[in-house]
């Protein structure tokens, strides 16, 4: 009798002790790619040093990446999509409210100089949103996308101008974008009165975007890729020879191309990865390298990846591309003629465990 | 006490507290598979006798699913929301070929419970039997499987499964965004802005994204773009999961989530979309002008069906 007590008395923890632990074990079995815990950049070490100094966004919040390392900068907010002057002494960056988002203008720090525009409303829709701050190459002007005109259901980007020691009154309109389809982004001013940018429109499978050149303020322009390439995300050579881009061909897969350019049209794009989520290309300072965001595993967070450009332009092996296969999750691939491929270009993983803003692109300078 | 009866009393015991924990771990699963899944549809006979309704399909049989989705919020009595979105989805699980087919929800159809009205008016007069059987008569074809799920499903299911990865072909601008979830006065709106190009998009991005319809020059259809290519990306998702995380995906999904498929069904639906290939997916959207167009009834937009079309196609894909 005394040792049944004493078995109950033993038994009773063991089997909550067991039963707690098949419950808990179980719960370790979960996937747990599907739901990656995610961290601030500062609190990671970066796997690869990039020269010169990068600023990007994550979760509305800006970083500067500089010898190996983030650091935060900026005030709290929803900021994203920080831009350099030309002289490297300021940025612009984005930040977005409830119903709008303005245009500010920043020190290197993230200090706020001044407020650029003012796009917030009490009537929601006489609120409006400012996006890709671009400056030109004479630090004079703001190129950005503005949703106005618009009415009614009807909101669309056109691209936009203003002083960048001026008003949102002296702000004007330089295209004319297709309804309801989004409109134009993306704007790259080029030395004189030209502008490369994003252009959407419709053909009977649906929309496409299309990268744009634009003589001047008012100008029609014309397509410098096809229009069923699907290409965005342009980002400029430092040299200003060479466009890189965002290719998906209405596909969910992307490419990531560039290409020379030549007075006012692209050669021959090259493919150099494919069959990937490749976002928010940005040239290194020297012109020979891209940075770009793209997920790795299955929980989809956006990375930081480094691609040095092979030299000269033509030419890779599709076959030559195990090692960057492995690495990257990614297909580096040619468009152009497969002659002997010197060095394939291989993605290096710069960050981990973070999710970067693939929609708002880096400066990098 | 005897060793071997101690050492056997021992061992029953652990069993015992074993399954009981195992039990606890996967009781909301039992739950949703009483309440949720495995939902009874009595579909009326069609007068016509054209499409009459049948069991389910044997396992590992080709059948087909009738993906809806709807507001959920208090602007409607319970069970008698409209249908947001409708798509036709035909499973084939020995090829492993995947058919969508998105019905426009203005579509201009004569509805299984009497008169004519738009297609997403069906689920709200009848429920799921009443959609199905509207989609059977009109479609000519027979649909084995609902499921519906509800927005907040929608936004909770794919946080959970920690958002989807996308290429956003345009940007998704909307003055006229519904502001119905989570707040107290229904009718508001607000603004959307999603921007273009690959990115990761958590459960009310992703909802922006394929419920905002009226910046897109395609309307309702653009719209039942997006959806398939949200329901894609949930699909490489899901193929990730493994049973140990069904119980948080139920419990994202509580409330939020019908099914006539049984806890078997949903199971082989699960390992159907781990092994097939995206690539193999057939999308179809009946576009203007060839299989839609545009037209006004009572004083309401609505989408006029060019039958002569859509069904040589519908019975093409959904044989």
């Amino acid at each position: 009798m005394i040792v049944r007590r004493i078995a109950t008395i033993l038994f009773v923890p063991l089997m909550l002790a067991f039963g707690s632990g098949v419950y808990l074990y179980l719960g370790t079995l979960k996937s747990k790619t599907v739901k990656e815990r995610v961290q601030l950049p500062t609190v990671t070490k970066p796997s690869f040093t990039l020269p010169g100094t990068m600023f990007l966004a994550q979760g509305g919040r800006l970083f500067k990446l500089k010898n190996g390392s983030f650091t935060e900068i900026g005030p709290s907010g929803d900021w994203s999509m920080p831009t350099l002057t030309p002289d490297h002494t300021r940025l612009i960056a984005i930040l977005t409210g409830k119903q709008s988002s303005d245009l500010y203008l920043l020190d290197l720090n993230g200090h706020v100089i001044k407020r650029l525009t003012k796009n917030d409303a009490k009537i929601i829709d006489a609120n409006h949103w400012t996006f890709y701050p671009r400056v030109t190459p004479d630090g004079t002007s703001v190129m950005y996308s503005y949703d106005s005109p618009k009415f009614g259901f009807r909101v669309d980007f056109a691209i936009w101008s203003m002083p960048l020691d001026g008003t949102q009154s002296q702000a004007r309109r330089r295209t004319d974008p297709y309804w309801y389809t989004g409109g134009d982004i993306s704007p790259i001013a080029l030395p004189g009165s030209a502008i490369i940018y994003v252009k959407h429109s419709i053909d009977q499978t649906g929309v496409h975007s299309q990268i744009w050149y634009q003589e001047r303020s008012g100008a029609i322009g014309h397509g410098m890729t096809a229009l069923t390439d699907d290409c965005g995300a342009p980002a400029l050579s430092p040299d200003r020879t060479q466009i890189a881009m965002i290719c998906s061909a209405g596909k969910q897969s992307a490419k990531l191309e560039v290409a020379p350019l030549t007075g006012t049209t692209l050669g021959p794009a090259r493919v150099l990865l494919s069959g990937g989520l490749y976002a928010a290309p940005a040239w290194s300072p020297d012109g020979k390298a891209l940075a770009y965001f793209a997920p790795t595993g299955a929980a989809g967070h956006f990375q930081l990846w480094y691609l040095a450009l092979p030299a000269p332009a033509p030419a890779l092996s599709p076959s030559a591309s195990s090692s960057a296969t492995a690495l990257a999750g990614a297909t580096p691939a040619v468009r152009a003629s497969p002659s002997p491929a010197p060095t394939p270009p291989v993605p290096i993983q710069v960050t981990q465990g973070v999710d970067l803003s693939a929609t708002s692109p880096p400066a990098w300078f | 006490m005897h060793p071997v009866r101690l050492a056997v009393l021992t061992v029953v015991c652990l069993l015992l507290s074993g399954l009981a924990g195992a039990a606890a771990y996967f009781f909301p699963v039992v739950v949703a598979g009483v309440g949720q899944t495995g939902q009874t549809v009595v579909v009326p006979p069609s007068s016509t006798g054209r499409v009459s309704p049948t069991p389910s399909a044997p396992p590992g049989a080709p059948f087909t699913v009738l993906l809806l989705g709807s507001d959920d919020d208090s602007k409607f009595q319970a069970d008698h929301v409209l249908t947001q979105s409708m798509i036709q989805v035909r499973v084939e699980p020995a090829t492993k070929h995947v058919t969508m087919l998105s019905i426009p929800r203005d579509l201009w159809v004569p509805l299984s419970t009497g008169g004519s009205a738009k297609i997403d008016a069906a689920y709200s007069y009848g429920g799921a039997a009443a959609a199905i059987a509207t989609v059977e008569r009109n479609f000519h074809v027979h649909i084995d499987e609902y499921a519906w799920i509800g927005l907040k499903g929608l936004i909770r299911m794919i946080d959970e499964l920690g958002g989807v990865d996308v290429i956003v072909t345009n940007p998704v601008l909307d003055d006229f965004y519904p502001d119905d979830i989570d707040v107290t006065y229904l009718y508001g709106y607000k603004r959307v802005a999603i921007l273009p190009g690959p990115q990761h998009l958590d459960g009310s991005h992703a909802l922006q994204y394929v419920r905002s319809r009226h910046d897109d020059i395609q309307g309702d259809f653009g719209r039942s773009q997006r959806q398939q290519q949200v329901l894609l990306a949930l699909k490489s998702k899901a193929a990730t999961l493994n049973a140990a995380n069904l119980p948080d995906i139920v419990n994202a999904l509580k409330g939020e989530f019908k099914t006539s498929m049984g806890l078997d069904r949903v199971r082989s639906l699960l390992g159907v979309a781990s092994t097939f290939d995206i690539a193999k997916v057939r999308q179809i959207v009946l576009l203007p002008p060839t299989y839609t167009s545009y037209g006004q009834i009572s004083g309401q937009s609505v989408i006029l069906p060019h039958w002569a079309q859509i069904l040589p196609l519908v019975k093409a894909n959904f044989p």
